[in-house]
């Protein structure tokens, strides 16, 4: 045999243990995440098109949105990726002459012959499509006052869509905001991975929320990881400042009121509405309206309608009206490459000297840049090197930098196309020849954003203005110089270091912020919200120069997204998992605790043990025999043998008279092995911790008379179930049954006078029915001969040990001693109970009364405490001495008479005595009694012996000794009234009367008069 | 100000789609005669185990498990395992009186086990919630299989009484572990999951469960018995 060593090792006490709920579900499942998320890719494909409200965009939508199509390579400088269609001959692309005249002919201006450039179709997830002015704006009486709300312009727009894209793909969001529209298709592969979509229109135009500018955004979560926000707005027009001022400020309203509903994200919504920012990955497009400033917009034209007329074959009217727009004016034109950090933007920067000569022919001058150029922007005469020229005067990017709008981490795609805006509709290359001559602009763009670029911005914002805090802090100081500062290493003022940044190469994606320097061609990763890594790259961002319905050309971006997306098969095995998991925790870290029920008490009966019913139940505390007045206890004991604290109670269950922790006669208390008794007993909760006990102590004390009959006639059985509850736990049963002792307390004369010989309790065995069975033996019940007999013996040595020892006193107080209980010598009530206890239970065991007490009890003490017992016998009777029956024949002769009643002692007890008659064994049990008081009396008082020789008068005191006789009948009486009579219940005067005349009946039967 | 747009409707996938997951708690207590096999249907049900003997229960176990009835919808039972013994009878009231289901088993071997089912069943139906669900589990399916001879009530007369009854029917084998998975979930199914929210586990009051009245239809056996 091993020995095993303990060392004193603590049991340790855990935290309470992880319980499934929604939230600890979530959490356990998000923290397996890997398991259950698998690498995804997707394709975005945004386009933007303001169509100006003009016929036939609908019709042209399917040619360049969904399948690519009408891109001029040549004008577009297209960076080739993998979103462009390779291999497709462009051989046979309709000539611009032929679009043009087809234009004119109201016939689709896309392009014949051209199989797009653009990947589409089922290789995108996501089809996003922005449109502005889908609906007539400039007439504004008919929206001033009202909500646009025709439908017809969604329609048709949808329908242009959907039957663009291919068969299958299903609509995320339809958002319109009178002229604007944002409508988001997911392929059917993608689409059911798309939740919690909310879009939200915010307008910013004429008076404010109308919609004639503003933007309409959608969220969406991809993949149950990664949320994607699509802004498409309408930016207030115009080309003067103070209209600059008013886009950055129709952005600050989108960017304030634009919120979505709150997030779902496994099953817990979010208890917060999002804005723009809180996505993972933003992307803002639309017609922006930003315009090229700080120059003449007719000189911008001019350039760049060289590049449309001479870099491919552009239709001969068209070229007409462009060469003759040229020609009239000779200054030659050139737009160098401005560098952006320039900080002027005005004019002075428009260099113009004779880079061309305008009388040769421009076509035929100019290489293609296909065939030789590798880097456009190198090539001065290059249409990227013009785009390069102007870019810098684009007032985004301006505002981008004054951080007024868009600066906060907004990217964009290098611009390698030409302006979107404005153009003679049904033109591929003409720029706005009204009056206006409005300088061509970028106007519409696509921006992005991901969570990275934003934390990024903010970054440094932070430290900027940390540095100038601490800036103004030392010049508060007086250091002017904070070179005089050790702890500077770098001295910084953003207003004079701000703009040292190189300006990166127009090539990469424009960030709108100069801390960004590590830009590259690496894709862009960025942490979602979740933790999850996502990477985006941006494939495409150009121009459909050759959609000539609307005056400004769509524009596409295509971005490729690899993201993590939940695969919802692996989730739910992952998350029926942790939830087994988590409620295997639960319930093994569940509170529980043992009971121990303490056997040995029974065994130490089981000498006395009758013979009882309920020995087939094995579990439960077995209290043995329960008698009446003799209180019987048992012990559990309670651990708490679980890992974690535990606290539990007895708790309310059903029971026969209501919800109760248990029956009434049942007192259950806890005692804790360390602490007094008393301190703890009766706590309505306990609380242990791993390894403690307490003791519980369930005591059974019957002395209700109520009670005692229903067990004597067997209606109520000591059988029950007390429910010991653990919080958070399950509910412990705690059965315990008794047997009853059959006493002679509550029963009825006729019962008592069948009581055998050998006791009550030799008739334990037999059902209560018997008793009645049994012959009668007794002419009165024995209980009052043998309880009478001893008062009388015991009264009598009483008086006797009071003449002889001082220390015996008789209390003379009271005259009711020693029935009267407030008269009693012995205090003690455990003593007097024990002894009460034993009486009765020589009663019931027909054993002998005296010897139930202790030998070395007083004389006195036992009187009183079988005098007690004679009258609580008494009042247990159940039909009484004197029944209701016999009562009621009194009380009836008692009214009859009216005022003659009987006043003399013995004509009363005659009466009495004849109307108790009726009833012999009632009769005698009475006249028995009442002869006993009698005698008690007068050994408690004894009275002159008026018979004896002292004729003349009375011995000295002899008249205070028939005084005190008399105070002792009034109180037995008194006294006996209660128990001896049993009388339908009264109130009130009735009350009264009755007692009245109960008293008036014993008492002549007390009346020493009587026994002259 | 925000607002929505008129002809903005949600599509298909808006919140109804998606946003819709559900973790619903529901009071399931287990009743029917002394040793017709609820612990055993619960300790296969809760931890996949089998004991093939097991005291009989004094009190009420209780133990709580999660299913997963889709990739949406998450359904926790917080099971009332109720001592079975006719001495206990008077307690079960506390049990069943905030349950929103109920399974009451009998043994299919035995056929007085019925009888006391169909007792609990009309005790459940007169004073629990009136909404509540009641399965009928004919247990120890696993006892019939090799010998047929041994089964006292046959599987078309406790369907028909479930049908007629309202219940939900199922026999089971908590030792073969046979439909013990099926009957939880087809209680799961039926239950309210809409209304009902994660509240705590002893609250009283029913916990805002309102039942759809045409849930009352039964369902069908999902036994595979010859019979």
């Amino acid at each position: 045999m091993s020995s095993v060593t303990f060392t004193g090792e603590k049991s340790q006490v855990e935290r309470p243990p992880p319980v499934s709920t929604p939230h600890s579900l979530s959490k356990a499942v998000i923290a397996r995440r890997s398991e259950y998320i698998r690498p995804q890719k997707i394709k975005i494909k945004i386009g933007s098109w303001n169509v100006a409200a003009c016929s036939g965009t609908d019709k042209d939508l399917a040619g360049w949105f969904a399948d690519g199509k009408n891109i001029e390579p040549n004008l577009a400088g297209l960076r080739v990726s993998t979103a462009v269609e390779e291999n497709c001959s462009q051989d046979h692309i309709e000539s611009i002459e032929d679009q043009e005249a087809g234009r004119t002919k109201k016939e689709l201006t896309i392009l014949k012959g051209d199989h797009g450039t653009i990947t589409g179709g089922d290789t995108i997830g996501i089809y996003v499509l922005g449109l502005q002015e889908i609906v007539d704006l400039s007439s504004t009486k008919e929206y001033i006052g009202k909500v646009y709300s025709d439908t017809g312009p969604m329609t048709k727009w949808k329908k242009a869509l959907t039957e663009a894209i291919p068969e299958g793909y299903q609509l995320i969001s339809e958002q319109q905001l009178s002229g604007l529209l944002l409508l988001i298709y997911a392929s059917p592969a993608v689409y059911p991975t798309i939740t919690s979509v909310s879009s939200v229109n915010v307008g910013t135009g004429i008076m404010w929320s109308l919609g004639n500018k503003g933007a309409v955004s959608t969220r969406m979560v991809l993949g149950e990881t990664t949320s994607l926000v699509f802004v498409n707005s309408h930016l207030a027009s115009g080309n003067d400042a103070q209209i600059l001022e008013r886009r950055c400020w129709d952005v600050s309203q989108i960017l304030q009121k634009t919120r979505f509903d709150p997030i779902n994200r496994s099953g817990i919504l979010d208890d917060h509405q999002e804005g723009i920012g809180d996505e993972d990955f933003a992307f803002w497009f639309g017609d922006l309206n930003f315009r090229l400033e700080g120059l003449p917009g007719d000189d911008i034209r001019r350039l760049l309608m060289l590049h449309t007329q001479g870099e491919y074959d552009v239709g001969a009217k068209t070229r007409n009206k462009i060469e003759a727009e040229l020609e009239n004016n000779d200054s030659p034109i050139i737009i160098q490459g401005v560098d952006s950090d320039d900080e002027e933007f005005g004019s002075d920067s428009l260099q113009t000297s004779r880079a061309f000569d305008t009388n040769n022919h421009p076509s035929s001058d100019l290489p293609n840049p296909d065939d030789f150029v590798q880097d456009p922007s190198q090539d001065p005469g290059s249409l990227q090197a013009a785009i390069d020229s102007l870019l810098p005067h684009d007032q985004l990017r301006h505002v981008q930098k004054k951080k007024r709008a868009f600066h906060d981490g907004w990217r964009e795609g290098p611009i390698t196309f030409l302006p979107t805006y404005k153009y003679e509709i049904g033109t591929m290359g003409r720029f706005d020849s009204s009056q206006k001559r409005r300088a061509p602009s970028w106007c519409d763009r696509i921006l992005f954003r991901t969570r990275k670029d934003k934390a990024a911005y903010e970054k440094v914002n932070r430290e900027e203005l940390m540095a100038k805090r601490r800036d103004e802090e030392m010049k508060a100081r007086g250091i002017d110089t904070a070179g005089d500062d050790d702890d500077v290493l770098y001295d910084y003022d953003p207003d004079e270091d701000g703009d040292e940044t190189p300006s990166k190469s127009e090539e990469e994606p424009t960030t709108g912020k100069d801390f960004y320097d590590e830009q590259d061609e690496e894709d862009e990763e960025a942490m979602t919200k979740d933790g999850f890594v996502d990477k985006i790259h941006l494939d495409i961002y150009t121009s459909h120069q050759r959609v000539l319905s609307s005056d400004h050309k769509p524009l596409t971006s295509v971005f490729s997204l690899d993201y993590d997306a939940v695969v919802p098969e692996l989730r739910s095995k992952i998350q029926a998992e942790a939830a087994r998991e988590l409620d295997k925790a639960e319930n093994e870290g569940r509170p529980g605790i043992t009971i121990v029920m303490d056997h040995s008490q029974n065994a130490c009966e089981t000498s006395q043990n009758v013979d009882t019913p309920f020995t087939a139940h094995e579990e439960g505390i077995n209290l043995g025999s329960v008698s009446f007045m003799k209180r019987k206890s048992r012990s559990l004991t309670i651990a708490n043998t679980s890992q974690v604290t535990s606290a539990f109670a007895f708790v309310e269950r059903p029971g026969a008279s209501g919800d109760e922790i248990g029956p009434l006669w049942l007192n259950v208390r806890f005692i804790s092995a360390d602490e007094e008794p008393s301190a703890k007993q009766n706590l309505k909760e306990v609380v242990l911790e791993p390894g403690e006990t307490i003791n519980c102590v369930v005591e059974a004390s019957i002395d209700d008379i109520g009670l005692v009959q229903a067990l004597n006639n067997g209606t109520m059985k000591l059988d029950d179930v007390l429910v010991l509850r653990v919080t958070e736990g399950r509910d412990h049963f705690v059965p315990f049954h008794g047997t009853w002792m059959q006493t002679v307390f509550g029963r009825s004369i006729d019962e008592l006078i069948r009581i055998p010989e050998s006791g009550i309790r030799s008739l334990q065995t037999s059902t209560t029915s018997i008793i009645s069975t049994q012959p009668i033996r007794w002419s009165a019940p024995r209980e009052l001969f043998k309880l009478t007999e001893l008062i009388e013996r015991l009264a009598e040595r009483v008086v006797a040990d009071a003449s002889m020892l001082n220390a015996s006193q008789v209390p003379k107080e009271s005259a009711g001693w020693p029935f009267e209980s407030d008269s009693w010598l012995l205090q003690d009530a455990n003593v007097r109970e024990e002894y009460a206890a034993a009486v009765v239970d020589a009663l019931d065991s027909s054993g002998n009364l005296g010897s139930a007490f202790p030998d070395v009890t007083p004389a006195i003490e036992k009187l009183e405490v079988v005098a007690q017992t004679l009258v609580l016998w008494l009042g247990s009777i159940t039909d009484g001495l004197v029944t209701e029956a016999l009562w009621t024949k009194l009380e009836t002769d008692i009214i009859s008479r009216g005022t003659r009643q009987l006043t003399d002692a013995e004509e009363i007890k005659a009466w009495v005595l004849d109307v108790l008659s009726s009833s012999p064994n009632h009769n005698i049990a009475f006249v028995f009694l009442s002869s006993t008081l009698n005698r008690v009396a007068d050994f408690l008082a004894p009275l002159p012996r008026t018979h004896l020789s002292w004729k003349k008068s009375p011995p000295e005191g002899s008249e205070a000794r028939v005084e005190r006789h008399r105070a002792i009948e009034k109180a037995y009486a008194d006294i006996f009234a209660k128990v001896v009579f049993r009388t339908r219940d009264v109130t009130g005067k009735e009350k009264r009367v009755a007692e009245e005349r109960k008293r008036y009946i014993l008492e002549s039967f007390l009346h020493a008069g009587a026994r002259k | 100000m925000a607002t929505k747009g008129p002809v903005g409707a949600r599509g298909p996938a808006g919140s109804s789609r998606g946003g819709n997951s559900r973790f619903a708690q529901f009071k399931l207590v287990l009743l029917g005669e002394s040793a017709v096999g609820k612990s055993s249907l619960v300790l296969r049900f809760v931890k996949d185990q089998f004991d093939d003997y097991r005291e009989s229960t004094i009190g009420a176990a209780f133990l709580t498990q999660t299913i997963s009835l889709d990739d949406q919808t998450t359904v926790k039972f917080e099971i009332w395992d109720t001592a079975g013994q006719e001495r206990y009878k008077s307690l079960a009231p506390m049990y069943y009186r905030n349950a929103n289901c109920a399974v009451v088993v009998y043994d299919i071997t035995q056929a007085s086990s019925l009888d006391k089912a169909k007792q609990w069943i009309k005790e459940l139906q007169r004073q629990a919630n009136e909404n509540i669900i009641i399965a009928l589990a004919g247990n120890k399916l696993d006892l019939v299989t090799d010998q047929p001879d041994k089964r006292a009530i046959t599987t078309a007369d406790a369907e028909a009484y479930a049908r007629e009854s309202g219940l939900l029917f199922f026999e089971t084998s908590a030792k073969t572990s046979e439909n013990v998975r099926e009957l939880f979930t087809a209680i799961a199914k039926k239950l309210p999951l809409d209304q009902a929210g994660p509240r705590n586990p002893r609250s009283g009051g029913r916990g805002g469960v309102e039942l759809r009245p045409e849930n009352t239809s039964t369902q069908g056996a999902g036994n595979t018995c010859a019979c």
